[in-house]
């Protein structure tokens, strides 16, 4: 067993131990904080196996982006600090049971696959080919995906905006909050003058 | 028009931003404008401004005398009761009674440096000191008595 | 010429020579954490020390004074000060989570040093995406400061971490694009052929003013990322008493100090890679009898000297400037600084394809 053996059995135990802590801690925001561990050990495994770019975006997607929005999230939830209560028992079972029968199932595809260990060639893809096969159009080119993806970012974007801005009336009630009542006359007089010309209009009665 | 005012006010914000950072500059590289006083260390050049409050005192010309006529003016302005005035009767020369000054008590523990007892001396027999060297080991040594011992009023103070 | 390229390659090949390759790399690395160690606490005792020497001569004031000639032990009497105070653990906090938050945010410091080329051969890990691992890295200093806020169970606290995590989580996007744009210029993320690609000059000086406005850019977003003034909301003494670490004492507070400032040196030492070409001696096009007196200077200088160049930027930035409003805050980076460098952006592109930098 060498280092390198090493290391990755350190990584994948870390995986492994942060994953069970993350499903089955009791305190959301903890949960939250070992879901993110999870995702820095895949990064790792990424680095471990030399593909730094994967592993530099796993990083920047899910824990730069999506772990925090989650904790943001978290934060705004009201008594996200309390302790949750225990998951009722025919709950646990099942889950324990999907997540045995998914273990059973990918092992069953990953062992008729039959992987070979082959460490003649180390993996190795440069940055600027992997930028060129995202916009070629020739057979293997990814631009299809690439386009499809940007607009669904765009739309999800375009709806943010939509949903965040102010409506016109929405403005003018932030600029002027207290509707103005119309002048009510002072003098008693006038008041009197005013109710009996109100009576007489015929618009009115 | 709108990008005209954008580029205006970007113009603007960085003008005001680099005036402040001009400034500042200005004193990083000038260590002569420093104004800390190193106080210990300079204690026998140390000069204190005229304008600053350390305590009321009573000066005395070189004939002892005051000009303190022992009006209670000062007393009477002290918001805290800082200032107490013990008066006598002296007899002049003509054989008349004559109210003057026997005790002035200054309280520098109650005494706040407003400086109203100054402005309010008919006769400008008391000013504020410069000395800020107040710490003593016990309290009644900073009840002090401003007149100097067999001191008296000046010739003509009325 | 002196030259640190050297050693680091005789020690290598004198450990491979002596040892099998795991042992080797076993000492490497531990060579590595040693120094790695020993130069934050350098740079924690002189960045303190310089930040306040600083902050006092633009206040016309003298700064620390006492401690050893001109109050240069000052930081040492501080930290050993911080290192007898007890670390309290507020009753109500979540101890795992308040325990743990300094060290991620001290890790966080450590992972992103690895890229950083100190001297001409002189680095940790030349990575081959290299600039790309540092803004990845860097978001994840933001986890550190959103754990510290919320389990110390403290309202400050949780306040400071939320506008913690909504300026940082903004203020990476200008500053990877003025990151962007040098490396459009360069062809490449790798720290050490960007470095190479400013052998005839700086970029600040060879890619006209677009770069020039995406170098103020940048330092205005690591300004903001780092959570200093005019941007520490996140900790603003007047009216969060002191954000997300009101709670900590002693060393775990010693050790957010500390991160702040050497993230101060990473950033720095980010801007003067790609802006002042790293350990690059400055060199002009092709004037070879110039570059070559500039060659005698060692690389080290050249890079620890920018760096602080920076540094001293960064901190007179803080001794001039007003705190900002939250508002005025993301109203600077999403109406102003991110439409300005995406344009910038633009330009730089077309420099690059037209080759119209020098």
């Amino acid at each position: 067993m060498n280092a390198s053996a090493i290391i990755f059995y350190a990584i994948s135990a870390f995986l492994l131990g942060s994953g069970l802590l993350a499903v089955t801690s009791r305190k959301i925001f903890r949960s939250a904080i070992w879901l993110l561990f999870t995702l820095v050990g895949v990064a790792a495994l990424y680095f471990w196996m030399d593909v730094n770019f994967i592993g530099a975006i796993q990083i920047i997607v899910y824990v730069g982006g999506i772990v925090v929005l989650i904790i943001f999230s978290i934060f705004l939830t009201q008594q996200s600090g309390k302790e949750m209560p225990r998951p009722m028992m025919k709950r646990t079972v099942f889950s324990i049971l999907a997540a045995l029968f998914g273990l059973g199932f990918s092992y069953n595809l990953i062992s008729n696959y039959g992987f070979t260990a082959n460490a003649t060639t180390p993996f190795n893809v440069s940055v600027s080919e992997i930028g060129t096969q995202m916009l070629s159009t020739t057979s293997h080119g990814f631009v299809l995906p690439f386009e499809v993806v940007s607009m669904l970012l765009l739309a999800a974007m375009v709806g943010c905006i939509v949903i965040a801005m102010k409506t016109p009336e929405q403005k003018q009630s932030a600029i002027r909050p207290v509707p103005v009542q119309p002048e009510m006359p002072v003098n008693i007089e006038e008041l009197i003058i005013t109710t009996i010309t109100k009576k007489e209009t015929p618009e009115e009665v | 028009m709108f990008i005209k005012e954008y580029l205006t006010d970007i113009y603007k914000g960085t003008k005001s931003l680099l005036t402040g950072m001009k400034r500042t500059g200005y004193y990083f590289v000038r260590p002569r404008e420093i104004i800390t006083e190193q106080y210990p260390d300079n204690r026998e050049t140390l000069v204190m401004a005229e304008r600053f409050r350390g305590e009321v005192v009573m000066p005395h010309d070189a004939n002892n005398e005051h000009a303190c006529t022992g009006c209670t003016a000062c007393e009477l302005a002290c918001p805290n009761a800082t200032i107490k005035i013990i008066t006598k009767f002296d007899i002049t020369p003509e054989g008349k009674k004559k109210k003057a000054l026997d005790t002035f008590v200054y309280h520098l523990e109650l005494c706040t440096m407003c400086g109203l007892c100054v402005e309010a001396c008919p006769t400008a027999a008391i000013k504020m000191g410069q000395n800020f060297e107040h710490s003593v080991y016990d309290r009644s040594q900073l009840t002090k008595k401003l007149n100097n011992p067999g001191s008296k009023i000046r010739e003509g103070v009325e | 010429m002196f030259s640190l390229e050297g050693i680091t390659k005789s020690l290598q090949d004198w450990l491979y020579l002596n040892f099998n390759p795991t042992w080797a790399l076993v000492i490497e690395c531990l060579i590595v954490i040693v120094l790695a160690i020993a130069l934050f606490a350098f740079l924690g005792l002189v960045l303190v020390l310089m930040e306040r020497k600083v902050a006092a001569h633009m206040q016309i004031r003298l700064g620390p004074n006492r401690v050893g000639p001109k109050g240069m032990f000052q930081t040492a009497a501080d930290t050993l000060k911080l290192i007898m105070k007890e670390g309290l653990t507020p009753d109500g906090a979540d101890k795992f989570l308040f325990n743990l938050a300094p060290f991620v945010v001290m890790i966080v410091a450590m992972l992103i040093l690895a890229p950083i080329a100190f001297a001409k051969g002189f680095q940790i890990w030349d990575i081959n995406i290299g600039v790309l691992y540092v803004s990845a890295i860097s978001s994840l200093s933001v986890i550190g400061i959103l754990m510290a806020g919320w389990a110390s169970n403290n309202k400050y606290s949780l306040l400071g971490a939320m506008r913690s995590g909504a300026q940082i989580v903004s203020y990476e996007l200008s500053a990877g694009i003025s990151i962007l744009c040098i490396v459009v210029l360069s062809g490449s993320l790798s720290i050490n052929e960007i470095i190479a690609s400013q052998q005839n000059g700086w970029w600040l000086f060879k890619g006209h003013i677009p770069v020039i406005i995406a170098f103020v850019i940048f330092m205005i977003a690591v300004t903001a990322e780092t959570n200093r003034a005019p941007f520490d909301l996140a900790e603003a003494e007047s009216e969060l008493t002191a954000g997300f670490h009101t709670e900590y004492s002693g060393m775990k507070f010693a050790l957010f100090f500390l991160a702040e400032y050497i993230n101060i040196f990473i950033v720095c030492a980010i801007g003067a890679t790609l802006f002042l070409g790293g350990w690059m001696p400055f060199h002009i096009g092709n004037w070879q009898d110039f570059n070559h007196i500039m060659d005698y200077i060692p690389s080290s200088i050249w890079f620890f000297g920018k760096t602080f160049f920076l540094i001293f930027l960064i901190m007179w930035f803080r001794w001039t400037f007003p705190r900002l409003r939250v508002d005025q805050l993301l109203n600077l980076e999403w109406k102003y600084l991110l439409p300005i460098s995406l344009f910038n952006l633009l330009l730089v592109t077309v420099i690059a394809i037209f080759g119209w930098h020098f």
